[in-house]
């Protein structure tokens, strides 16, 4: 499903320094699979999942995505690949502020020319099963980490993507919430979806089917 | 067409949730638009006026030339010019100033029989016998003038002058402090006897070359001066472009400070955008997506600012008379004008200031929208 061969990102940060996030990354995502990205802070998961999802651009190197490089797509196919292939859960959430649950879940729906009902069903479909179905008009900043990050996972789900990319999705909230975020990749998992997780939890290496250790920017 | 009215629809309520920032940025427009657009209707509403009075006036105007300036022409030559094949009428006028106590006055002098029938628009009547005048409707609001009141001008206190009429509110900007009174009134008025200020020649169609050509054999060694309908009509626009100028010099400079206030205004809260536009890329939008709501943003806002500019321009002219703004357009008028400031709001302009409000709001916020959907989602959510 994802293969990359030799991946470097490098980065200036406004010195004469360069410095290398990640460095000659090969490596293989099987469909339907559940793959854990472990490794230190500073290890280059982020970088990496930014690659594989298609947010950010490699110095060097390719990613296939079902046999496409799509390291030489444009911008516009890069958007649409994000659009019906992929789903990405982050860190820190990332919702807009003044919009409401319901709103922030639909949100990547708006450009596909479905009306505000349709998109209001879907969305209410989804954050009932995150149980969340009773904050729907809730702006995020009246909802608890847990609560936001099942916002930002029914987001990621609202376009019903292949592979779901997710950044350190338990690291922002309690364990509570931890182990019904692991039992719903698990369930994703379980219907076909293609699971990419980077995570310092160890609950998800057990689940996975395949874990990268990630040391200075390499897989080792 | 779904996904652009979702588009236009978010546009709308992106507007509705940043409230401050719609309302900065229109008033911002408003502040721009309004003196313009209110400018351009008085100055297009004075110019059709004149324009239209110097149309219905007459084909030919003789003056004497004394150093380069119209002169007094003597009423010798009146019959002569009278008896010109092709001339249907020859009216001599006088028009001069002088202070009615502290107020300048213009002050017309013409045969009754030569009135112009746009005279007409009186309440009152017209004057008939020696020293019976009529006067301009601010000019009598100024002194609380009534019909059989006596008043002298200033300076010439050996005519006394009774007032008989007066021009209606509605009346043309210079009927407002005009006082208007026979030919031989206004000679005596001004203690010139014999003279016109200008003699309007009406001409049959076609022939005034040839009224031309018998003028100069009148006045062959007379320093006179013969300006056709055209003439008048280009020295009329000249100055009026001269006072046009005056506005837009003092437009110039607000504007220099409203152009930077709305461009910042529009780049109110860029960082937030910036990382909203990352989401907005990272969730799957395309660059062109966000640019088409941006561009919605700016659309909307930039409608609702200039209707409220064209809307606050209507009152201000119709409501408050132009107050502040007229005294460009019109000579020796109070801040706010005691007349009916005439004025016309036509397309062009109102759909200008649309198209400038969008420009202007589009500068301040399409390059860095363009800037943050172009960068990796990554780095714009940063």
């Amino acid at each position: 499903m994802i293969r990359t061969e030799n991946l470097c990102k490098s980065y200036h940060c406004h010195t004469r320094h360069e410095v290398c996030a990640i460095q000659d990354v090969s490596l293989h995502i099987s469909k339907n699979s559940f793959v854990v990205l472990h490794g230190p802070s500073g290890s280059g998961k982020t970088t990496l999942l930014n690659i594989l999802g298609t947010l950010d651009r490699p110095t060097n190197g390719k990613v296939f995505m079902s046999g496409e490089d799509i390291t030489s797509f444009s911008d516009i196919s890069l958007s649409r690949l994000r659009r019906e292939k992929i789903g990405f859960i982050f860190q820190d959430f990332h919702l807009i502020p003044r919009l409401a649950t319901w709103e922030n879940v639909s949100y990547p729906l708006i450009p596909l020319g479905i009306g505000q009902k349709e998109r209001l069903e879907k969305s209410k479909v989804l954050l009932e099963k995150m149980e969340l179905g009773d904050r729907l008009d809730h702006s995020p900043e009246e909802l608890s980490g847990g609560q936001q990050q099942r916002v930002a996972i029914a987001r990621a789900l609202i376009n019903n993507p292949k592979i779901i990319i997710a950044d350190e999705p338990t690291s922002n909230i309690d364990d509570e919430t931890s182990e019904r975020v692991l039992e719903l990749l698990k369930e994703l998992k379980s219907s076909g979806t293609t699971i990419l997780v980077a995570t310092h939890d160890a609950h998800f290496e057990k689940i996975a089917d395949v874990v990268y250790k990630m040391k200075n920017g390499r897989i080792e | 067409m779904n996904k652009h009215l979702n588009l236009l629809l978010l546009a709308t309520e992106n507007l509705l949730r940043h409230k401050t920032k719609t309302i900065v940025v229109c008033l911002c427009i408003i502040a721009i638009l309004s003196p313009f657009i209110t400018a351009i209707a008085i100055s297009e509403g004075i110019r059709a006026q004149s324009l239209a009075s110097v149309k219905a006036g007459a084909d030919l105007y003789l003056t004497f030339d004394e150093f380069g300036r119209n002169a007094a022409i003597p009423l010798k030559y009146l019959d002569e010019i009278k008896k010109i094949f092709g001339v249907t009428k020859a009216i001599p006028r006088i028009i001069g100033r002088a202070f009615l106590q502290n107020k300048l006055a213009v002050i017309v002098g013409i045969n009754k029989e030569d009135l112009p029938e746009s005279i007409s628009c009186i309440s009152g009547r017209i004057f008939e016998n020696p020293n019976e005048v009529v006067v301009g409707h601010e000019l009598a609001g100024h002194f609380h003038l009534r019909t059989g009141d006596q008043f002298s001008m200033r300076g010439q206190q050996r005519k006394t002058f009774t007032v008989v009429g007066f021009f209606s509110s509605d009346a043309s900007i210079w009927g407002s402090s005009m006082i208007l009174m026979s030919f031989k009134d206004a000679g005596e008025l001004f203690g010139k006897q014999g003279v016109a200020t200008d003699i309007q020649i009406h001409t049959l169609p076609g022939h005034n070359s040839e009224i031309a050509t018998d003028l100069y054999d009148i006045f062959q060694n007379e320093p006179y001066r013969l300006q056709d309908k055209h003439m008048v009509e280009l020295y009329f626009k000249k100055g009026f472009m001269l006072k046009e100028g005056i506005f837009s010099a003092l437009y110039l400079v607000a504007l220099s400070l409203g152009v930077p206030a709305i461009l910042v205004a529009s780049g109110f809260g860029l960082s937030e955008r910036k990382k909203e536009i990352g989401i907005m890329k990272a969730t799957g939008w395309n660059t062109l997506e966000v640019l088409e709501v941006i561009s919605f943003e700016q659309l909307l806002i930039s409608l609702l600012g200039a209707t409220i500019s064209i809307l606050l321009s209507i009152l201000w002219v119709k409501g408050f008379n132009g107050v502040f703004i007229a005294q460009f357009f019109v000579a020796e008028i109070t801040m706010l004008p005691k007349f009916t400031l005439p004025a016309r709001f036509l397309p062009l302009p109102c759909m200008l200031s649309f198209f400038f409000a969008f420009i202007l709001t589009m500068v301040g916020s399409i390059y860095s929208s363009w800037r943050a959907s172009t960068e990796s989602p990554v780095v714009s959510m940063k």
